[in-house]
């Protein structure tokens, strides 16, 4: 199926590249912008990577260098100083990203689904049901006292995944993305005989393919980025999360600064703070950026509605 | 409606009910019930009293933020940069997404992509320490180009005006690959079809794009931005306080809410105090996206959020 | 379509006095409980205060402490237990709220009522906010000569009356000299270099800074740590408070009495002559490019920069300079520092005692336990210097009765690590390295402290509680860029300022921190 689609899209595109002033004027276009504006994105990030490999020193005396003068991994050395540590939180971090992220967006994309039934009497109350809560919250406290006293969720792998499960952003965007999937689709499944649940796992979910992508994608990366839940719920190292556990690297060296001045003790710590700023990144980003290009083809050539039902 | 009526329309919806159960569930126990702490704005908290038994205390918890004659300062400057954000980079993302979706190099736009979305994964904390690299008066970059063509250097950080434009251009920036997805998808999900009848009709690609594309994306444009508008009067805090911190001569261009509650508040631990204000921005979120929701209805009742 | 929204808001409504019944239910056990539990507290002080105390039973007394868990921690504690359990049939377990997430995590823990019995506390780690809120057991001088007989006898006097919060004592301060006073640390290199005078007022160092900033490009003659909310200029408590002899009640907002005015007259410090002229000061040091225009968005660590020669002085306090001296001569990082104290002939005051200390959670099960504990912490030579130092020999090396070396695995239990700090006392050793210009410098100034009526006197802000977070916002709008010579009209500034101030309800804090001082006063006589 999957080739048939590629094939389709690749075809309506090259149907709208036909030859023409207007199409090479918006292909001239097109490259200028991106490539300014990919060069804008890039150039940053370049700079985080050089700083990593810098020495301490050189980006003290100099600021932040595109080119390196020195070269040094010493902050890498200091992240990896407990390597078994740093691996058993990438090993937490993909472990609740993965199961985090497959649960989530099954939940998403089946409340979505309900939502847009334009046949569902009470899809509008329930979604306000939904959106009210981004407007309102108790704040950290009831929420914080939720969490630890009444579901006893401390120190477990579950606390890291179950309040970021559904999230009333990515619920309405996949609504939105859904209700254009044709409703004749639900109609003449009804008419076969086919239960709601049925129609949706086999129907709708193959056909809501870049948006599925789409919002995985946001889910996964909230989960993978996500270092306040493993803040204020985890105090076993065993289950620390990467971002949490570099935040933690960082946070510690700034805070035990300040406290000490504050308290009047002495200050007397000195690590490569800037540098490993920087190799944090990296660090964090690195396994998604390697796997990027392979969700990647999901919603840049995509699979369109169009083409299945061709 | 008679409760026959109602039961009757449970049993016919029961698998849809069903299906909605676990969200409807999860928002209870994560949102509605902590969501009695709105009382701790109108208290003043303690731990013997805790949520519900320490005493009422009125609006005197609002009384801080009221009173500092700085409410209305921060409120609009929260909205007017949320304003900012939401159109530039709405657009933005609007006119990349088109564009690479047009664009013939098929390496090229994967690449252009993956790169554009490198800035969401550079914390704020790296941003404002690579802002201040660039923008520092003594040995910035700016200023080191500046001089070097021999002209007067700038002094970004005691010089509040130009903050705003470099907030703009920062909230774009990082959130240029994020946005630019969403729309790619929702491009995506266009029916090649209406290409094809458009090029039948002889329209050349820019009237395709602003014929059949962008219309296309409307409702996806109108629930992101309607979504958007519930926060307007939430300051995205990581940002202006990595980008700007404690300079207080930038902040009556740079000071939002949720800035100056952070800073007023550092001294004292009143839970009341921050409720109080984050009440206040409900309210304010809730009024606002009531009207436009109210509007989008009227316009095309299947657009709105509810 | 009307009815349907009102249903919708209907049913909003009922789901959220569900939720509300709901919690309140959960609420109102959750503070039976509390209350139980204070009432067993009660009962227990009772039966134990009518015999000796009873250990018979084993406890496993949990302590909340501030900082990283130390690599080791499982060998030192495991040895700490073993002296413990066999002084007091106890075992302490601890917790560690890392410095990156304490803030957010400490008050939490009380919020949800977790289970612990001592906490580490101090005015900078919610001392007063915690004890009017209920978080601590109140610490009478029964309970304190009884089960902590030790301490209550070595503390000094001003030290607890120093710790009491609205007449009531909720902690066991450290019991340790300190003095907080500030100084600046200078590059000596650097001041012979353009033979300067030894830098020991305010005079003697503009003419260090001028010196600096005019001759060495590419170094910030004065450099301020990165801005975390510090509300006065870095060298103030130097310029304004020593130098004048003047004491600052809360650094959160302005207000200030003489040290030697037994009247306790407060007075606005913005509004002073001294003031205006420190300002003139400061502006001509910042107009001679004696710290970077940029200096309030500074994000770079000071002591770094000047380790990098990128900076040439900075003020902190003297524990912080010494380590700074020690480091430099450790790593032979090529310049020569030196120690400069601004105000050498002014009145010292010693730092109040709620710097550091250990307080007893609200509804511990282990009160008397807890006390036995913090008794040995601090006056135990044994106990002490484990928990403080580690293992002799691993992770330190004792020199003498009052010093030490580090060991060869220091850094996987030390002294700086966590807040180990809340049971500082006479038996703390010092770091043989110590340079003793700051030893003897500290010494000459304990011959200085002057006592004085006041010193033991807190403020309590809670009827003020909005006036003063809205003071702190104006002194870091205001305040800080008029005395960092951003603001051209100095005299406009500084009307500015005192004119937001008085909009923003200094009145009214100075209102009430005179009557209590002026209650205090009174009470004393």
């Amino acid at each position: 199926m999957s080739a048939s689609a590629t094939q389709t899209s690749s075809k309506a595109q090259t149907a709208g590249k036909r030859r023409g002033t207007d199409v090479l004027l918006l292909q001239i276009i097109g490259y200028i912008v991106i490539t300014v504006l990919a060069v804008f994105c890039f150039v940053p990030f370049l700079l985080v990577v050089s700083s990593s490999f810098s020495e301490e020193q050189s980006i003290i005396e100099n600021g932040f260098q595109l080119i390196p003068t020195t070269f040094s991994t010493e902050a890498y050395s200091v992240l990896f100083k407990y390597p078994e540590q740093m691996l058993r939180a990438y090993g937490v971090t993909i472990a609740v990203t993965a199961i985090g992220t497959v649960a989530g967006l099954f939940l998403t994309a089946m409340t979505a689904y309900v939502l847009q039934r334009k046949d569902f009497k009470w899809r509008n109350q329930f979604s306000f049901f939904f959106f009210f809560t981004t407007l309102f919250s108790g704040g950290l406290v009831p929420w914080y006292l939720m969490i630890i006293k009444y579901l006893h969720l401390k120190d477990t792998l579950l606390v890291l995944i179950l309040p970021m499960l559904l999230n009333v952003f990515y619920i309405i965007v996949m609504k939105s993305f859904m209700s254009s999937i044709p409703e004749a689709i639900t109609e003449s499944a009804k008419i076969d005989g086919a239960g709601d649940f049925r129609i949706f796992m086999q129907l709708i979910l193959p056909l809501a393919k870049p948006a599925l992508a789409t919002i995985g994608l946001f889910i996964a990366l909230g989960y993978w980025n996500d270092w306040y839940n493993a803040l204020l719920f985890i105090s076993n190292e065993n289950l620390m999360p990467l971002q949490y556990y570099l935040y933690k690297m960082l946070g510690n060296m700034e805070g035990m600064r300040k406290a000490m001045m504050q308290s009047g003790a002495v200050v007397n710590v000195s690590l490569p703070t800037e540098s490993l700023k920087m190799a944090m990144t990296l660090v964090a980003t690195g396994p998604i950026l390697l796997a990027y290009p392979f969700i990647q083809r999901y919603f840049v050539q995509g699979l369109t509605i169009g083409s299945v039902k061709g | 409606m008679n409760r026959n009526g109602l039961l009757g329309e449970i049993r016919k919806n029961r698998a849809l009910l069903l299906m909605l159960a676990p969200a409807v569930l999860f928002f209870l126990v994560f949102a509605y019930v902590p969501m009695a702490g709105i009382v701790l704005a109108f208290k003043q908290y303690n731990h013997t009293g805790g949520v519900f038994g320490s005493p009422w205390n009125g609006l005197d918890n609002f009384r801080f933020f009221f009173e500092s004659g700085n409410a209305w300062l921060v409120t609009r400057n929260t909205a007017l940069y949320n304003i900012a954000f939401i159109i530039v980079n709405n657009v933005l993302q609007i006119t990349v997404a088109i564009l690479l979706f047009e664009v013939a190099g098929k390496w090229f736009r994967k690449i252009a992509q993956s790169v554009m979305f490198l800035p969401y994964f550079i914390s704020w904390v790296v941003v404002g320490a690579i802002a201040y690299n660039l923008f520092n008066y003594d040995v910035g970059t700016i200023n080191s180009i500046l001089t070097t063509f021999g002209m007067e250097p700038i002094d970004i950080y005691n010089t509040p005006s130009y903050w705003p434009v470099i907030l703009v251009i920062v909230s774009a920036w990082k959130t240029l690959g994020y946005g630019t997805v969403m729309y790619l998808a929702a491009i995506t999900s266009i029916d090649t079809e209406m290409y094809e009848a458009a090029e039948i009709d002889g329209a050349n690609i820019f009237q395709r794009i602003f014929k059949v594309t962008i219309p296309n994306l409307y409702p996806t444009i109108i629930i992101l931005v309607l979504l958007a508008i519930g926060n307007i009067f939430r300051g995205d805090f990581g940002m202006f306080y990595n980008m700007v911190g404690n300079n207080g001569l930038l902040f009556s261009n740079t000071d939002v809410i949720d800035t100056f509650v952070f800073r007023s508040l550092t001294t004292s631990n009143e839970i009341g105090l921050s409720a109080a204000v984050g009440f206040y921005q409900s309210i304010l979120g809730f009024a606002t996206i009531m009207l436009a929701n109210y509007a989008v209805r009227r316009y095309d009742k299947d657009r709105a959020l509810f | 379509m009307q009815t349907k929204k009102r249903s919708a808001i209907l049913l909003l409504t009922i789901i959220m006095m569900l939720s509300i019944v709901l919690t309140a239910c959960g609420g109102n056990n959750n503070t039976a409980g509390t209350n139980n539990q204070a009432a067993n507290n009660g009962a227990a002080n009772g039966a134990a205060n009518a015999g000796a105390s009873d250990t018979s039973e084993e406890a496993t007394i949990k302590m909340l402490l501030v900082g990283g868990k130390p690599a080791d921690y499982d060998q030192v504690f495991g040895e700490l237990n073993k002296l413990v359990k066999e002084k007091i049939n106890a075992t302490v377990e601890a917790e560690f709220l890392d410095w990156a997430d304490w803030s957010q995590k400490y008050p939490l823990k009380f919020a949800a009522n977790e289970d612990f019995d001592i906490v580490y506390t101090a005015n900078w780690a919610f001392y007063n906010d915690q004890s009017l809120k209920g978080g601590f057991l109140e610490l009478t001088e029964d309970l304190l000569s009884k089960y902590a007989p030790q301490t209550w006898a070595n503390m000094p006097k001003v030290a607890w009356d120093q710790a009491k919060v609205g007449g009531k004592l909720f902690m066991v301060p450290n019991n340790n000299v300190e003095i907080t006073d500030k100084v600046v640390l200078i590059r000596e290199d650097l001041r012979k270099k353009y033979n300067l005078e030894p830098v020991t007022s305010p005079e003697t160092y503009a003419a260090y800074v001028k010196a600096i900033a005019a001759n060495e490009k590419g170094i910030n003659a004065f450099q301020a740590k990165a801005a975390d909310g510090w509300k006065w200029h870095e060298l103030d408590q130097i310029m304004l408070e020593q130098q004048n002899e003047w004491n600052l009640v809360d650094y959160n907002f302005p207000l200030a009495y003489k040290m030697d005015d037994a009247t306790g007259k407060v007075f606005n410090v913005y509004d002073t002559p001294e003031f205006k002229q420190l300002l003139a000061y400061y502006k001509d040091l910042a107009d001679n490019n004696g710290w970077s225009r940029n200096v309030v968005s500074n994000k770079n660590d000071v002591w770094q920069d000047i380790k990098a020669g990128k900076a040439a002085s900075y003020a902190q306090n003297i524990g912080t300079v010494a380590a700074n001296i020690m480091e430099a001569t450790r790593e032979n990082v090529g310049i020569e520092l030196a120690i400069a104290d601004l105000t050498p002939d002014k009145k010292k005051i010693s730092a109040i005692s709620t710097q550091n200390g250990l307080a007893i959670h609200a509804t511990s099960k282990n009160v008397e336990r807890s006390l036995m504990l913090i008794d040995l912490l601090q006056n135990d030579k044994q106990i002490h210097d484990l928990s403080m130092y580690g293992i002799a020999g691993t992770h330190y090396e004792a020199v003498g009765e009052d010093k030490y070396n580090a060991g060869p695995s220091a850094a996987n239990y030390s002294p700086s690590g966590f807040s180990a700090w809340g049971w500082n006392s006479a038996l703390n050793r010092q770091d043989a390295a110590y340079p003793k210009v700051a030893d003897d410098m500290f010494n000459t100034w304990t011959s200085k402290v002057y006592h004085f009526p006041l010193e033991t006197f807190v403020f309590d802000d809670s009827k003020v509680k909005n006036e003063v977070a809205n003071i702190g916002n104006v002194m870091l709008r205001y305040a800080i860029p008029l005395e960092y010579g951003l603001i051209k009209d100095l005299d406009k500034g500084q009307a500015d300022l005192i004119a937001q101030l008085k909009s923003a309800g200094i009145d009214k804090v100075q209102t009430e921190l005179q009557a209590q001082i002026d209650a205090f006063l009174a009470a004393q006589k």
